[in-house]
């Protein structure tokens, strides 16, 4: 008979070897004595000398693998532990043979294809909802460029009027002030900084707009970052001496050129000094200072204000967002300064952050790279 | 345009379940600026098409075909960036599968190639009962439904969903595709007002220019 023949020594090691199921040879206890090369892969260790009980995974804490091993007729379900560490579960048989028991444990093959349809359920959930992310993102990426273009327009629009306003109240201011009263002056003045106050609001809007709707191009031009400064002071010059203070100011050897937007820096250097200018007690001093090297210049502008917590640092660069340092004359500020000066100097390549002391003041630094910008 | 022999390399690699090697060939394609009707169409469609004619033939197990589609599904993703970014048309569309259809490629294509013309394309996904789809159609208030059908055997199901959309939405435009029909089948269609047999994405396209 074919069957009296098969089992030879060697198509025993061949099958032990490559047989996709659990194979063990168990003593009457349950030892194992001998167990197959799937078995030890799956549990990820030799296995022989064990107990199979320490490789069953048991969560009823009921099971009684004698009386299973004992009845030849059952085929229990078991979930055996694997070297992953997820149990797998497999029919078992249990066949007595001489003073020995021979465990044969087959896959689940419900349970597989049952898996395999959960996880192709799953993948399908998952790129269905991969769609509705991508989706969502376009219709944002919509919506954002649809308010940009509105606070553009808007902000274009209301420019014109407003300047309108702030010339005519000038005009009347020189012109007509014989003939006004001290309150009708007063009501001149207020429409005059208010509409002037509104034309910055609009142009940093106008700024914030063009930043985000990526139309934030620089002109770059080869220029000396101490004539960009000294222009600036003449623009801060008056508000300095209106409130007292006096600015110092310690440029370092920068006498080479630096490719980069002089008008956007210009602008960048007047808002931070104008912070400083308003954070600053009357009488004292705001420091100024430039330092030029191979790699870069960095400049840095100090204020004796009372400095801002460090909680609301984070505050500082966010639109509209204001930390609790109030301004020492009472100005008003857009919330949009810090965002626009940062957006500059990034634009630049360059970088920017600000060291606060409660009580003593604040110094904002900006660096700018040398190499690359220049030409 | 997609050499053949770039088409039977994916196909290789996809029937083989190389899903990285997929991912490279549909990325250079993209890379290239492949029109991405034609790689809807000539790559993916086509390659789903002989994947299901060899699983039908029984050349492949079901088990292949799924992953196959799962790859498929996957790689739709490095489309949708440019898909969802044409400029919106204020067209609505709700695209679905029948009860008991679960191969939902066919239909997310549709839902695809109309976000493409820019329509809003709502995608219900696989074995949409028909009651749900109605409710979806009542808040969202397209201007047609998509149905897809790929298994022939769940025409029955693909009929119920067309009377229960039609019950509540008897002027709603509707576009019945999908594998299934291949072969024939289409009269099922042709007996309800307003509904048409989309053979291709083409058409498809065609049909909504018109809409």
């Amino acid at each position: 008979m074919v069957e009296d023949r098969i089992i030879d020594r060697e198509t025993f090691g061949y099958l032990k070897e490559h047989a996709p199921v659990l194979f063990f040879v168990l003593s009457e206890e349950g030892r194992i004595v001998d167990a197959n090369a799937y078995a030890c892969s799956l549990t990820g260790r030799s296995l022989v000398g064990e107990n199979l009980r320490n490789i069953i995974v048991d969560f009823s804490g009921r099971f009684d693998l004698k009386a299973v091993m004992g009845e030849p007729s059952l085929e229990p379900l078991i979930h055996i532990g694997t070297a992953s560490g997820l149990p797998q579960s497999f029919y078992f048989t249990f066949k007595p043979v001489s003073d020995h028991i021979l465990a044969l444990g087959r896959l689940d093959a419900e349970e597989i294809e049952k898996t395999r349809k959960e996880v192709s359920a799953l993948n399908q959930e998952l790129n269905n909802l991969m769609r509705e992310l991508h989706k969502k993102n376009a219709q944002l990426k919509r919506l954002d460029e649809e308010k940009n273009q509105f606070l553009g327009m808007a902000a274009h629009d209301l420019r014109k009027p407003i300047g309108l306003i702030i010339t005519y109240s000038e005009f009347l201011m020189e012109e007509a002030a014989d003939l006004l009263d001290g309150e009708q002056k007063g009501f001149l003045n207020t429409i005059n900084s208010s509409c002037t106050f509104m034309k910055r609001l609009v142009d940093d809007f106008l700024d914030v707009s063009a930043i985000e709707a990526g139309r934030f191009d620089l002109e770059l031009q080869l220029v000396n970052i101490t004539t960009i400064l000294e222009e600036s002071l003449k623009l801060n010059h008056l508000q300095a001496i209106k409130k007292g203070i006096v600015l110092q100011v310690q440029a370092g050897e920068c006498t080479q050129r630096m490719a980069m937007d002089a008008s956007k820096i210009e602008q960048a250097i007047t808002n931070l000094v104008s912070n400083a200018i308003e954070h600053t007690q009357p009488g004292t001093k705001v420091n100024i200072a430039l330092a030029c090297d191979q790699q870069s210049m960095t400049f840095s502008v100090r204020d004796r204000g009372p400095g801002i917590p460090p909680e609301e640092m984070k505050k500082l660069f966010k639109p509209f967002e204001k930390t609790s340092a109030k301004k020492t004359g009472g100005e008003k500020s857009t919330g949009l300064g810090m965002l626009i000066t940062r957006k500059i100097i990034e634009a630049h390549g360059g970088e920017i952050w600000v060291d606060s002391t409660l009580g003593s003041g604040t110094t904002v630094y900006f660096r700018l790279p040398r190499k690359g910008w220049e030409q | 345009m997609i050499e053949e022999s770039v088409y039977e390399k994916y196909l290789s690699a996809l029937l083989a379940g190389r899903r990285s090697e997929c991912h490279d060939i549909v990325q250079k394609l993209l890379a290239n600026g492949i029109d991405l009707k034609e790689l809807y169409g000539k790559l993916f469609q086509r390659s789903m098409y002989q994947v299901g004619e060899l699983w039908e033939n029984n050349r492949i197990t079901v088990a292949n075909e799924h992953l196959a589609t799962s790859i498929t599904e996957s790689l739709l993703n490095l489309a949708y960036p440019s898909i969802f970014a044409t400029e919106r048309i204020g067209k609505k569309a709700v695209i679905s599968c029948s009860a008991n259809e679960f191969h939902q490629v066919g239909g997310k294509m549709v839902a695809d190639i109309l976000e493409l013309n820019g329509w809003d394309g709502h995608f219900l996904g696989a074995n949409t009962p028909p009651e749900d789809m109605v409710q979806y159609i009542q808040e969202v208030k397209p201007d047609l439904v998509g149905l897809s059908l790929s298994i022939f055997s769940n025409i029955g199901h693909l009929e119920r969903c067309i009377d229960v959309v039609k019950t509540d939405f008897p002027n709603m435009d509707l576009l019945i595709g999908g594998q299934a029909f291949r072969w024939g089948g289409t009269d099922t269609i042709k007996r309800h007002s307003r509904a048409e047999y989309v053979p291709s994405l083409d058409e498809l396209e065609r049909s909504i220019k018109g809409a």
